[in-house]
């Protein structure tokens, strides 16, 4: 393939990739993480406040890589920003991961890197997790880089390349302190491609090139990321010795997962077969059997074909030792597939390679060439449907404890009843629910100045008067009787199995009928 | 110099007005900045984590206590089994409507018909007129849900243009543009819905809804029509 061709086709998935990225970005209402994310990366935006949280919400890259985008997109001002805003950083970071293929040309054919470039741009979970305000799509594109760069030490050991690695390494860790798992999939790798993979190909001798005194500068690169981000830029120290207390918490969760537990097959089912009653079939099962054949094809070392089976070893290492690990931790999500996963678009691009390979006749590698290319046109729809159809329906696989559709009618009435309301967005409105169901409410509040959040009804105190009242199931029954008939009572859907109530003062309801007709 | 004396004399009252109204100014804002304050006090949220991922069926019984007993005349029976149904969507997404009456009340899939997004009804024909005392309905309950907008009408006419009466209606914000409804949303449960007809005179049953709490469609596991024969 010659290089002109290869920069147009190359251009045209990215092309795709920011179709599928860009588009109608702020269609899906927030997800409960999501709008944790969004909330605190408000008080950085409006206070300049960010204090690392070793309990939860991961590292502060996302926070700290948004600032720039919202201070250009929507301001300093949090109720100024939109989903769209916020969505924009993943996807680009979505995007951008796929031009760290670009780095491997000496180790992959040119048709490899296209056809990995090609999945990456339109797999459904990708284009899923690159349009979520979570950290998953950065990780991803640190993980890309560092594993590009950090092969490109082994290779050619040049410095420039250990401080690319360190930054990525640097910004893996500031983006999620679960990226240890990352690390020490890596290492395991470099061990098990030193004991199978010992001179025939480059790189001869990985582990000698990699312990140089230029790995300082990888170290370096890496602490110097870590200072930075996890002191929230010197205001505060105690992140640093927090980024690494926060493993004894991580480990624990990911072994009592609770709500979070699911089989060791979940990742794997989930990317072959997965349907649900009766809503559509999905399957990633073409990116998994590419990659499958992709990693014979390496093992093979065929001397005549351009692939580095090195480099195809050290992904298929990688990709094992990190699918093993993330299927055995019970506590498993969705977005934790994309780790392993992007090894396996990696190798899925060199199983294509191998497949075309294979056949001589120009009609028959046609034809193989055309129900490859259909088969992936059947990943772009399903990406297409997971994103643009199917998008908050729990019978998406890739749909998990999504905020309901139906969530956003309740936002629209509480909206139409402050337009009534004398103080309009100054209204009072109470909150009661359990923290698991106040969520995504304080973001689509944001503009609200008096909202007040609590748990327990009897805690709240005066109820009669108060103009808006949102409550949980649970704590609806012991409202009821505190409402005295005063209010008009409706639900809405929060997430799949679970209703708010929204209980409006009638003469609000009142006026609020008036106007409308 | 008399004036001069005048004048020492009011300037203590002077200063003395000043200072209280100052005072009281100085009060009244204070007691405004409090306020102001106890507003700021408003709990703030909760950060957590991941909620959990529901995706199994709920038989279970979702709120509240079970239903008391509902007393009807002597001699009331079951009028809708296997009764024809028709609907403003005859050709169902999933199910068949024959569903709606064939007595079958699993929440499983397979045993509901599903009709098409917004206002939806099916309507029941029970042969002939009946004195109704409760109507029954079950729309779906393997999940926590709220339909919108349910309204229910009996009629002797089967286009429901003349002698019309609404039974139940909770459609209160006429977003359906049925009229106002004063009875209030309420969960899906194993249970079903019941209404109090009080022996309402009809032939013809028809039940309306604009979609759920989680999706736009409209379903229906079972409908069940209770009454005496007209004497």
């Amino acid at each position: 393939m010659n290089k002109k061709a290869f920069a147009v086709l190359f251009g045209i998935i990215l092309l795709i990739a920011l179709f599928f990225r860009l588009s109608q970005l702020e269609l899906r209402p927030m997800h409960h993480d999501e709008a944790n994310q969004a909330v605190k990366f408000g008080n950085l935006l409006e206070k300049g406040e960010y204090k690392y949280d070793r309990f939860d919400h991961h590292g502060p890259s996302l926070y700290y890589l948004t600032l720039p985008f919202a201070w250009v997109l929507s301001g300093n001002d949090f109720s100024n920003l939109t989903e769209g805003v916020l969505r924009f950083v993943p996807s680009l970071f979505g995007v951008g991961l796929i031009l760290f293929l670009l780095l491997l040309k000496d180790s992959l054919s040119l048709k490899s890197i296209l056809f990995s470039a090609l999945f990456i741009s339109i797999s459904p979970i990708m284009v899923f997790f690159s349009r979520f305000y979570i950290q998953e799509m950065l990780l991803a594109f640190f993980t890309m880089g560092f594993l590009a760069s950090f092969w490109l030490i082994l290779r050619t050991q040049k410095s420039s390349w250990h401080i690319t690695a360190g930054l990525c390494a640097g910004f893996m860790f500031a983006t999620k302190e679960t990226s240890i798992i990352i690390f020490g999939s890596f290492l395991g790798s470099l061990v098990l491609l030193k004991a199978l993979f010992s001179s025939e190909t480059p790189p001869r001798h990985p582990l000698k090139n990699l312990i140089s005194p230029r790995f300082f500068y990888l170290l370096g690169a890496a602490f110097l990321v870590w200072l930075v981000f996890y002191s929230s830029f010197f205001h505060h120290m105690k992140g640093l010795l927090d980024s690494f207390c926060s493993f004894g918490i991580y480990f624990k969760r990911a072994g009592g997962a609770g709500a979070h537990s699911h089989p060791w097959v979940y990742y794997l089912k989930m990317l072959m077969f997965s349907p649900y009653r009766t809503g559509p079939v999905w399957s990633e099962a073409l990116v998994v059997i590419s990659a499958l054949i992709g990693s014979i094809y390496g093992f093979t070392k065929k001397p005549t074909i351009r692939e580095n089976s090195s480099f195809i070893g050290f992904v298929f290492f990688y990709t094992l030792i990190s699918f093993l690990i993330f299927s055995l931790i019970p506590y498993k999500t969705p977005w934790n597939i994309i780790p392993f996963y992007l090894g396996m678009l990696i190798l899925a691009g060199c199983g294509i390679t191998f497949i075309l390979g294979l056949f001589q006749k120009l009609w028959l590698k046609t034809a193989v060439l055309a129900l490859i290319l259909i088969t992936t046109f059947h990943l772009a729809w399903q990406s297409w449907r997971a994103n643009f159809k199917y998008y908050a329906d729990p019978r998406n696989p890739y749909v998990y404890a999504h905020t309901s559709t139906d969530f956003l009618n309740l936002v629209q009435r509480i909206n139409d009843i402050a337009k009534v309301h004398p103080d309009h967005k100054n209204m009072l409105i109470k909150v009661i629910t359990d923290p698991h169901e106040m969520w995504p409410l304080p973001w689509y509040l944001r503009e609200f100045e008096r909202v007040g959040y609590w748990t327990e009804t009897k805690e709240v105190g005066k109820i009669k008067g108060t103009p808006v009242i949102i409550s949980s199931k649970e704590q609806t029954e012991q409202l009821y009787p505190l409402l005295q008939g005063q209010y008009l009572s409706e639900f809405y859907g929060l997430r799949n199995e679970v209703l708010l109530s929204i209980h409006i003062r009638f003469d609000l309801w009142n006026r609020f009928l008036e106007k409308r007709s | 110099m008399m004036k001069i004396r005048k004048n020492i004399l009011w300037t203590p009252v002077l200063i003395l007005t000043v200072f209280l109204l100052g005072t009281n100014g100085l009060f009244c804002q204070e007691k405004k900045e409090e306020e102001e304050a106890l507003e700021l006090e408003l709990p703030k949220p909760m950060f957590v984590g991941t909620p959990r991922n529901i995706r199994t069926p709920n038989l279970e019984k979702i709120t509240g206590k079970m239903r008391g007993p509902f007393y009807v005349p002597k001699g009331t029976q079951l009028l809708s089994l296997n009764k024809p149904v028709s609907s403003s969507d005859m050709m169902p997404i999933i199910g068949e409507l024959e569903y709606v009456t064939d007595g079958e009340k699993s929440g499983e899939a397979g045993y509901y018909v599903e009709l098409g997004p917004g206002l939806q009804y099916v309507q029941i024909d029970l042969g002939t007129s009946y004195h109704i005392h409760a109507i029954l309905i079950w729309h779906y309950h393997s999940q926590a849900r709220v339909y919108r907008d349910v309204v229910v009408k009996v009629s002797e006419d089967p286009d429901f243009i003349s002698d019309v009466k609404t039974v139940f209606n909770n459609d209160h914000d006429n977003s359906s543009g049925l009229g106002i409804g004063r009875d209030k949303e309420y969960i899906e449960t194993n249970e079903g819905k019941l209404i109090d007809t009080r022996g309402v005179k009809a032939r013809y049953v028809r039940m309306y809804s604009r979609g759920n709490t989680s999706n736009d469609m409209n379903h229906y596991v079972e409908v069940e029509v209770y009454g005496t024969e007209v004497k």
